[in-house]
């Protein structure tokens, strides 16, 4: 089954789980942003939660494929449309040979996953087929897809009966996110106001952003010092503050090591929300304890597991 | 009973742990990988950090299991690997932040070259992006700080320096280290096993190439 790319918008990238194992060595977490959305559309076509799929960001998106293939799209695109016609999200559908496919830009939230019945034909490396774009590694040749590339999957035979997400598992997108957070080990370097300030904002996600990471724009919070402190170990999901006091919140494709302080870390729970931010998104932080997380995290995949089965989130 | 967190510190899916020695750092990160309890193990200059699957273990007890992990590890001996000489190439081009770094050291440009060609560093540590390294020297190097706003470009092979330490730039990528020059060198090759040109604990010293040799090697590259 292959597929060419005809427009690939703002960008896109082939997403899967993160490489794991590596951060000692320096590599990202990588894989998709919104892992629950794609984990939602590789279940539509039958493959495991963990499988390849195209991450799709805001602008819409276009590509033919070349044979008879069943695939999902999941996410915050507008609209599905095959040949002009409009097709439907969360809902898988078979595409004969020559049809043009186009992911609708999104509307609210900021990413979509197209899912394939088959597997990508090349190898994965470290052990995943999702895209580390600062190194140039996995995914497609390393990097974000251009017009005319050309993606070979594996041939599949997934039945042609349309599979659908059922309701209560359609994730609700919005324009103002609550995050919950556990303090991070720098939490204390705020001054005292700055600490209910990181809580009581309005912090609205910045116009620089990327999979690494997004600006939190808002009054700006007060470091007790701007010593520079030893590098440490961050993680997606870390919110950290610079000498200048706007904090920002590191997405899948962070580093893994920073030399600013940690003053708070998103939730394991929460993560995949941070794959829908979009620039101009309102977001308000959550203070949560390290236990009360683990529950809220073991509680949502124990809602999600009569339609997942035993999934892990990043 | 004695709370299994203290001086750790515990988000839901990882744990921080102080620890001053640079060396015990490095043992300890073969043997907690090995351990198996962990996804994660990230060494920092003063920590090292562990992450785990918080549906399978619970805070307190990836706590208490690190702790004793890291009381009963064995120091592995590491042997240093061998010292390697880096290419470095300071055309003001490479150097945007040169300037501010000589008056904070006391140097003139050229005195500056010839000091920083004289320090002895060993690789403190990899991280932030793959083949990313952290210098160190043993020798005083001042304290030059990190920017105030962090740049949102910073090219591959840079080489960066704060108190008295250098950096490595692997990839072009954001960063808040003031930048001195930039290597030709490659630090990160997907094809090689391992793919990181250099490894913790290795000793590096640089070496003045001029532009034209700059450009010679990097054309030299895949």
């Amino acid at each position: 089954m292959t597929i060419r790319i005809e427009k690939p918008g703002l960008q896109t990238t082939v997403q899967a789980a993160p490489f794991f194992g590596h951060r000692h060595v320096g590599m990202p977490a990588a894989g998709a942003a919104d892992c629950l959305s794609s984990c939602l559309a590789n279940r539509l076509v039958g493959k495991i939660p963990t499988a390849a799929t195209l991450e799709v960001t805001l602008d819409a998106m276009e590509f033919t494929v070349r044979e008879t293939c069943t695939i999902a799209v999941t996410g915050a695109a507008e609209y599905v449309k095959v040949n002009d016609e409009a097709a439907t999200l969360h809902k898988s559908f078979r595409l004969t040979a020559g049809n043009k496919v186009r992911i609708g830009p999104a509307r609210t939230g900021c990413r979509s996953y197209v899912a394939f019945a088959g597997d990508p034909s090349w190898n994965p490396v470290l052990g995943s087929w999702s895209t580390c774009l600062q190194a140039g590694l996995g995914g497609y040749q390393g990097r974000g897809l251009r017009a005319g590339d050309i993606l070979e999957f594996s041939a599949n035979n997934f039945p042609s009966d349309a599979l659908e997400t059922p309701v209560q598992f359609i994730p609700n997108l919005s324009g103002h996110h609550l995050l919950r957070v556990t303090a991070g080990p720098e939490f204390t370097k705020l001054e005292e106001d700055s600490r209910h300030r990181l809580f009581s904002n309005k912090w609205q996600s910045g116009q620089r952003s990327s999979r690494m990471g997004t600006m939190l724009a808002g009054t700006p919070l007060d470091l007790q010092d701007h010593n520079t402190m030893p590098s440490a170990a961050v993680f997606p999901g870390t919110i950290q503050c610079p000498p200048d006091g706007a904090p920002f919140l590191l997405g899948p494709d962070a580093q893994t090591t920073g030399g600013y302080p940690r003053v708070a870390q998103v939730i394991r729970a929460d993560r995949h929300l941070i794959g829908q931010l979009r620039p101009g998104d309102r977001v308000q932080l959550v203070l949560t304890s390290p236990e009360k997380a683990q529950e809220i995290y073991r509680q949502k995949l124990k809602l999600l597991q009569p339609w997942l089965g035993d999934i892990s989130l990043w | 009973m004695t709370d299994v967190t203290a001086d750790l510190h515990v988000c839901d899916d990882w744990i921080s742990c102080k620890i001053k020695d640079l060396p015990h750092i490095h043992a300890l990160v073969p043997f907690l990988l090995k351990a198996g309890t962990w996804l994660e193990v990230v060494p920092g200059l003063d920590s090292i950090t562990v992450q785990f699957d918080s549906a399978r273990i619970s805070v307190k007890e990836a706590a208490s299991v690190l702790r004793e992990q890291i009381s009963t590890g064995q120091e592995t001996a590491i042997s240093a690997p061998p010292a390697i000489e880096l290419p470095i190439c300071y055309d003001p081009e490479f150097a945007p932040d040169i300037h501010g770094v000589v008056s904070q050291t006391g140097h003139s440009v050229e005195s500056f070259v010839a000091w920083h060609q004289g320090l002895d560093f060993s690789v403190s540590m990899l991280g932030f992006l793959p083949g990313f390294a952290y210098l160190r020297s043993t020798q005083d190097m001042g304290d030059v700080q990190r920017l105030e706003q962090p740049r949102q470009h910073v090219a591959a092979g840079s080489v960066g320096m704060i108190g008295n330490q250098n950096c490595l730039y692997s990839f072009s990528s954001p960063g808040g280290w003031p930048i001195i020059g930039r290597t030709p060198a490659l630090l990160f090759d997907p094809g090689k096993t391992p793919p990181n040109l250099l490894q913790p604990d290795q000793p590096v010293r640089f070496r003045q190439i001029g532009r034209e040799q700059y450009d010679d090697l990097v054309a030299g590259l895949p």
